[in-house]
């Protein structure tokens, strides 16, 4: 019977085998994945969705960036930024600088946006980390509205409040237009997510893990504590750096009051309600905060009308993932399969006490 | 450094702690204390509750800086170093690593990857290369894999190896922390009340466990224990302290019947000594 199977497999079987496979492999997934997010425009183009609605889907891109950043630096290392915001908007400052004043490539203004605000994280790491973990916060908070009121105040190169202006970006002698800068952001979100995934899995993330559960086993086991809390902040930066860019070649513009408190705090808020310590979860988180008030909520009638409706879902939000589900809603899945593997063994028991 | 460091070890000695002493406030923790441990040798360091043992290990592994003493140690190198104002993040790379009196795994991470983390100075690759999965970073990661399940299997707990450390039972988590330890190839563990919290027929694997360690990994054992059965089973010497004061340092047969010693665990611990 087996042997007949193997001749005539079915289509839907080899169909379902190369999922499962696809489902298996750790890589493909993140592939995938960006598939299914490239295929997105389409739907525009059909009609099947609003040209608007691709701008906010491309933030939740951008935005999942950064925050993948700050889960690095607060899931796994356990350490608080409150500068996300600064950083990211110093980075998209620099890459519009970089692209429209000094008309250099789109591969150097990104270099520069990344290395930068990371040159500068390191340098305000150094200082505060030395004292302790939690000086970083309030270093980081500090930093961030030096950096607003520099993008305030410099007028001259930033624009000031009038904000700065960008394009969408010319890669290897091609401009892009919305939807290529789109596919663009695609990619950076699935290496970012494939970068992280690595270095999560391995002796940087291990190293991360150990500082947040037991900074003296840490010791013990020789991850010098200052090195490895420097790197996190560092890659922290870097993704905001990164993000920033991405930001301005999207949107084609930048300006201050984008770059407050607030949108750290949001940052915060997606990793904590997508889930610590979670790729995808965090990847969840972004398209919460930043997707769904503006495509779902507002379109609700009563509920769409309140004023400031974004900070209150948010702020719920996190209040009821805290209560409920302190692993974040990546931690739902695991939820789910104990709730199913407790309903079986209770079955089993019970099936058990009737046969004796 | 002094170069009094070759005469202050002599051959066949592992550690040799030098009248060390620390103080919390008015509280001599650690008083002028001495003692040396010779290599390959399992070694008892005993005391009623809060005469300083912890102490003391933190002392040898910098987790506290000593007010005065040496501690001198014989590195895998075969140099003699005083181990005392090195940071505390690099004595493991010296061949020195220890466990805590409650147990310091991490919850979140399997019990392979608990392990892994006792390899953390060991491997070479740059985050760089972590990153993009270069290939020393992932040959290193293929290598120290096979090594933790190796420890985990020498103490039999391989079969929950992909399970995390978190709702694990006490039992376990303490062969975590002792398979940590092992990892990194030590010439010396430090073992801070490895029975602490253990079960009577755990307690009574335990010394073939640290027996088998010396023998198998060819290390030296330094431990605190409370459980009197146990160290008196399984150590070749042991060290008395109390109220951070050396007492004596004898065989356990010398131990057992030192008068000092006897009267230090009066009221305390009396009918176990
Ligand atoms: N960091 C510290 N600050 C202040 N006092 C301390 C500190 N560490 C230890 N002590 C004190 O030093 C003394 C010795 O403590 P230690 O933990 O070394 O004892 P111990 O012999 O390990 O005891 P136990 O058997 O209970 O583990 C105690 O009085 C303790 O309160
Ligand atoms: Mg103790």
């Amino acid at each position: 019977m087996n042997g007949l199977n193997n001749k005539s497999p079915s289509l839907l079987k080899e169909g379902g085998a190369l999922a499962l496979s696809v489902y298996k492999n750790t890589y493909l997934r993140f592939i995938a994945f960006g598939a299914v997010l490239a295929l997105l425009p389409v739907l525009q183009s059909a009609g099947l969705m609003k040209a608007s609605t691709l701008s906010y889907l491309g933030n939740v891109l951008i935005y999942a960036v950064v925050a993948l950043g700050l889960n690095l630096l607060l899931g796994y290392s356990g350490l608080i930024s409150l500068g996300t915001a600064g950083f990211m908007g110093f980075g998209s400052y620099l890459a519009a600088i970089f692209t429209e004043n000094l008309q250099l490539s789109f591969w150097v203004a990104l270099l520069v946006a990344v290395a930068v605000p990371t040159l500068f994280g390191v340098a305000i790491g150094f200082v505060s980390l030395r004292i302790e973990g939690i000086y970083l916060a309030i270093a980081t908070l500090c930093v961030s509205e030096i950096l607003l009121k520099t993008f305030e105040q410099v007028e001259e190169i930033t624009g000031g409040m009038q904000g700065k202006k960008a394009n969408y970006p010319v890669i290897f002698g091609s401009k892009l237009d919305r939807s290529g800068t789109y596919l663009l952001l695609v990619i950076a979100l699935i290496l970012t997510m494939m970068l992280t995934y690595n270095l999560v899995n391995g002796q940087m993330g291990r190293a991360m893990h150990a500082m947040r559960g037991s900074e003296v086993a840490a010791q013990a086991m020789g991850v010098n504590l200052l090195k490895y809390r420097l790197i996190s902040f560092a890659l922290a930066t870097a993704y905001a750096g990164f993000a920033g860019a991405l930001y301005v070649f999207f949107i084609k513009y930048t300006y201050p009051t984008v770059w407050n408190i607030n949108l750290s705090l949001y940052v915060l808020a997606a990793v904590v309600i997508g889930g610590m310590r979670s790729i995808y979860g965090t990847v969840v988180g972004a398209f919460l905060v930043w997707a769904v008030p503006d495509l779902v909520l507002k379109n609700l009638p009563v509920i769409g009308k309140i004023n400031g409706l974004p900070y209150i879902f948010n702020g719920v939000l996190i209040i009821l993932v805290i209560m409920f589900f302190p692993e974040g809603l990546a931690g739902i899945p695991t939820r789910i399969k104990l709730f199913i593997k407790r309903i079986k063994e209770k079955n089993a028991a019970k099936g058990g006490a009737q046969s004796a | 450094m002094p170069d009094i460091s070759s005469a202050a070890l002599n051959q066949g000695e592992a550690l040799s702690i030098d009248h060390l002493s620390i103080s919390f406030g008015g509280l001599k923790a650690v008083d002028d204390l001495s003692f040396t441990v010779n290599e390959k040798e399992i070694f008892g360091l005993i005391g009623p509750n809060g005469a300083g043992k912890t102490t003391v290990f933190n002392c040898v592994t910098q987790f506290y800086k000593p007010n005065s003493g040496s501690v001198w140690f014989r590195d895998q190198k075969g140099e003699v170093i005083n181990l005392v104002g090195r940071p505390v993040h690099e004595i493991i790379k010296h061949g020195l690593v220890r466990t805590f009196q409650n147990v310091e795994v991490i919850k979140e991470l399997s019990l392979l990857e608990n392990v892994m983390i006792g390899a953390h100075t060991n491997f070479k690759a740059s985050v760089f290369e972590q990153a993009f999965k270069l290939p020393r970073a992932r040959r290193e990661e293929k290598e120290f894999r096979k090594k933790a399940e190796d420890v985990l299997k020498f103490l039999e707990i391989d079969d929950r190896k992909d399970m995390l450390a978190g709702g694990q039972p006490y039992g376990v988590l303490k062969k975590v922390e002792l398979a940590r330890t092992l990892i990194s190839n030590p010439s010396l563990i430090i073992l801070d009340e490895p029975a602490a919290g253990l079960n009577d027929s755990e307690t009574g694997g335990l010394a073939d466990i640290i027996r088998n360690i010396r023998d198998e990994y060819n290390c030296t054992i330094l431990l605190v224990e409370h459980d009197m059965r146990l160290v008196m089973g399984v150590c070749d010497r042991i060290c008395a302290i109390s109220f951070g004061k050396f007492l004596a340092c004898d065989s356990p047969e010398g131990i057992h019947q030192n008068k000092l010693v006897q009267e230090a665990y009066l009221g305390e611990e009396e009918d176990e000594i």
